[in-house]
């Protein structure tokens, strides 16, 4: 291995008694590409967060280029080379390129005035060291993820890095984003700056990583080459659990009249000429990375985004979907890619967000709201679903990511919907729960629904649905059964476009 | 290539709000001057600029805070206080010397506007709630203890009179008529321009933008948010303070009871010249347009015929207008 830039030796960490990080060794080379992965609440951000200085380890200790540190301050951390890039980028949205770039730098220096010759020279430069062109006097907010995270990144390299930490940088870009943001890596790479990638997503990190080390409840499960993991081997280091997922097998028994048809569905910008029909009891998957327009259309099918032209048909009638009420009405409920602002309502209860969608089925005689059967109710979806709550009084928001999901999922079926579209079911859930959420999928498909789920994760798609249909660009550019094919079929075929 | 930048330059220049806002004031004056001819004389556009300058210093003051991310409501409350504890103080003491009203009235303001930046900045109570709070607070006080009794011309010192009638320069127009620049826009235009360069050029000024568009990563780069906070709030009341005395100097009558409830035709302007409400974005000359587009407004009604009740109507309508106009042009470059 090269030269070592970081080693962590014998770290522990406790809150309150919990231990969050149990021993842990891990050490990256000078240059080197690295993954760190765990579930939530492996203990990937404490150890970010000791790595940056900013929590102190309560055992073991730090060693950066040779340097023993016992009390490693953020300063210190700074000083030695380590930049964290976290989640949310922390750039300014209101202020230019340039200015983003160079004036962390700037505030470091303690400099009280601002030469704007030298903010717009210093970005350029670093801009021009990784060869990359960004117009300099735009404002932040206005670029695409990439480019911010570009920025960031520049910013980074401007206090002398040689360790980029980044925070989970691959959850909100497409396909051809992260494959810039790879490029950038290796360009770094070059230069002999070392990368940390922190991620719960398995296919990238496969991807890109020389080595991935795995956290699990807080304690090393080890170091591993990339080379000798695959999906499922990771999958069980992280979760533990050998997830046994039955493929999905769909039975023509519910009838072969379609419920929902699409015919030569368009809308300009979004989605053209789509067309499919989905008979009750079937899964098919849309499988198209982000800004594939895989989320307009379902949009679209639930009337939250006018199509321009096409027709929808439900059992056989011709519908115009203008509005999410219509929808429901008429059988449909749809997932939300972003279960946390579009899904929930965070800061009220369990109880509240489960029969929201069945208000009026709630009402007493007197057209008020029925308290007792409000709380059977929700007892009773919480309990078909097995949603693990402290009470129907918690907040949503104090529930784990699985939770919170199974939470959205019941409350939609609480309409008894025969037609269900899912947008990433199982983004950011652990590996437990996605499972039993696909289990939950597929146990109503069994029942008869007819469901739409959408993923830009190959094994989730291939592993529960009946039919894929494969969406780039706004057109479905392949549409087969999952029968006819092979996971890594599947995986070379996406790869390849 | 040559023609594309220029291209992508000329719409940049477009996208900027402060360009539309000039042309329709231009548009506007031409109007007007149309309608009326004396409204273009030099005479009626230092009169203007006067007798604006007292809203375009508060309005100045808002524009900082608003850029920070907060907002002021107590400003007014601030500028009375100044001026009117000013007042007394020289009527009491018997000092008939203007600087020495201006230190009092600053030193009145920057107390007031260091309680709103203390408690925004270390018991980080929401701005709006505070300076609510603390607008009450101020008046309040002033009126109990200070006193609610008005001192009308005859009794106000000779400095504020002399004060009001100075001008930089005067010129005599063909039909006999003196007029000048008055000192009051000059205090104005060097406040603006002080503002701008604390803004354009200081880490203090960048500061400011940069907690109003992230307060968290201005942490994180190791900005003393709360100091900054601080800062702003001291310096929309020593704003404050200087606005007083204008206020006084060209009204020439002091009366506690002034200014307070004109707030939201301040922050107005502020909004129309672009600044967001939610901070972060906005500048010293798109303050300094919308001002004149508020100015100009109200004395054209007059000048056209209208009763200057419609004042209020136009101001609310011409702000909800610019406003929707603003958030629709961001929600359609977000693709929304």
């Amino acid at each position: 291995m090269a030269e070592e830039l970081l080693k962590i030796q014998n770290v522990s960490k406790s809150y309150a008694g919990v231990r969050a990080l149990d021993n842990v060794n891990m050490s990256i080379g000078k240059g080197e590409v690295h993954c760190l992965v765990g579930e939530n609440g492996s203990g990937k951000s404490t150890l970010i967060k000791i790595i940056a200085g900013v929590v102190k380890p309560d055992e073991g200790e730090i060693i950066i280029n040779g340097k023993t540190f016992r009390n490693l301050r953020p300063i210190d951390s700074i000083n030695e080379g380590i930049q964290v890039i976290y989640q949310d980028l922390s750039l300014f949205p209101n202020l230019s390129v340039a200015e983003n770039i160079s004036l962390n730098q700037l505030i470091v220096e303690k400099r009280r005035l601002i030469n704007w010759k030298e903010i717009k020279d210093i970005a350029k430069k670093e801009l021009s060291n990784i060869n990359r062109e960004i117009n300099l006097s735009e404002r932040v907010e206005n670029l695409s993820i990439a480019n911010k995270q570009l920025v960031a990144i520049c910013r980074a390299l401007i206090q002398n890095a040689k360790l980029i930490i980044m925070d989970e940088p691959t959850t909100a870009i497409t396909k051809r984003e992260i494959d810039y943001l790879l490029s950038v890596i290796l360009d770094l790479k070059k230069r002999g700056i070392s990368t940390l990638f922190v991620s719960h997503k398995l296919s990238e990190v496969l991807q890109i990583a020389e080595r991935v080390t795995v956290l699990r409840d807080g304690k090393k499960i080890g170091d591993y080459s990339a080379d000798e993991l695959d999906y499922d081997t990771l999958s069980f280091y992280m979760s533990g659990k050998e997830v046994v997922s039955s493929p999905f097998s769909y039975e023509e028994k519910h009838g072969r009249k379609p419920m929902l048809e699409v015919k030569n569905l368009s809308k300009k910008g979004d989605f053209k000429d789509i067309s499919f029909k989905l008979k009750p009891g079937e899964i098919i998957g849309v499988i198209g990375p982000l800004g594939s327009g895989r989320t307009e259309l379902a949009l679209s099918l639930f009337g939250l985004n006018k199509p321009d032209s096409g027709e929808i048909y439900i059992n056989g009638q011709l519908v115009r979907m203008d509005s999410p009420q219509k929808a429901i009405s008429l059988g449909l409920s749809y997932l939300p890619e972003d279960r946390l602002h579009q899904g929930l309502f965070l800061r009220q209860s369990v109880q509240n967000n489960l029969v929201v969608t069945i208000l009026k089925k709630l009402l007493n005689k007197f057209k008020l709201l029925d308290h007792n059967k409000k709380y059977k109710y929700a007892k009773e979806w919480v309990n078909r679903l097995s949603i693990n709550v402290p009470s129907l009084e918690a907040a949503a928001q104090a529930l784990s990511g699985g939770n919170q999901q199974r939470l959205v999922i019941a409350k939609w079926l609480a309409t008894d919907p025969k037609i269900f579209i899912l947008d990433s079911p199982t983004v950011g859930i652990d590996i437990a729960s996605k499972n039993n959420i696909h289990n939950i999928i597929k146990q109503l498909a069994r029942e008869g629904m007819g469901i739409i789920m959408i993923s830009d994760e190959a094994p989730e798609i291939f592993r529960n649905c009946n039919r894929i249909m494969v969406m780039i660009d706004g057109s479905i550019v392949r549409e087969l059964n999952t029968v006819d094919i092979t996971e890594d079929e599947l995986f070379d075929m996406l790869s390849s476009n | 290539m040559m023609t594309n930048n220029k291209n992508i330059q000329i719409q940049k220049i477009f996208s900027q709000s402060e360009v539309y806002l000039l042309l329709i004031i231009i548009i506007y004056s031409v109007f007007v001057a149309f309608l009326n001819p004396s409204f273009l004389s030099l005479g009626n556009l230092f009169n203007l600029s006067k007798s604006s300058a007292s809203m375009g210093i508060l309005a100045i003051g808002v524009f900082v805070v608003l850029l920070s991310g907060g907002i002021d409501i107590s400003f007014t409350a601030i500028a009375i206080s100044g001026e009117y504890i000013a007042v007394n103080v020289l009527l009491a003491s018997g000092v008939d010397n203007i600087f020495f009203a201006f230190l009092i009235s600053c030193l009145v303001g920057v107390s007031l506007g260091a309680i709103n930046g203390l408690l925004v900045s270390y018991f980080k109570i929401p701005t709006l709630i505070a300076t609510l709070g603390t607008l009450n607070i101020f008046h309040g006080l002033l009126l109990t203890v200070v006193g609610t009794k008005a001192i009308n011309s005859a009794q106000l010192p000779d400095c504020f009179k002399a004060f009001g009638a100075t001008n930089v320069f005067t010129l005599t127009g063909s039909d006999g008529v003196r007029y000048g620049l008055s000192v009051f826009t000059v205090m104005f235009i060097v406040i603006a321009l002080l503002t701008w360069l604390i803004l354009k050029y200081t880490m203090l000024g960048r500061g400011i933008y940069a907690i109003g568009g992230d307060v968290e990563a201005a942490e994180r780069a190791g900005l003393n948010v709360s100091r900054i906070k601080f800062f702003v709030y001291c310096y929309a009341g020593i704003l404050a303070g200087i606005a007083g005395i204008i206020h006084v100097s060209l009204i020439r009558y002091s009366n506690p009871t002034y200014l307070v409830g004109t707030e939201l035709s301040v922050i107005a302007p502020v909004v129309l010249g672009g600044t967001r409400i939610t901070g972060g974005v906005g500048t010293v000359i798109g303050t300094i347009l919308g001002v004149a587009m508020i100015t100009l407004l109200n004395n054209s009604l007059i000048l056209i015929g209208l009763s200057s009740f419609w004042q209020e109507f136009f101001t609310g309508l011409i702000v909800a207008i610019s406003v929707s106009l603003s958030s629709y042009q961001s929600r359609k470059s977000m693709g929304i």
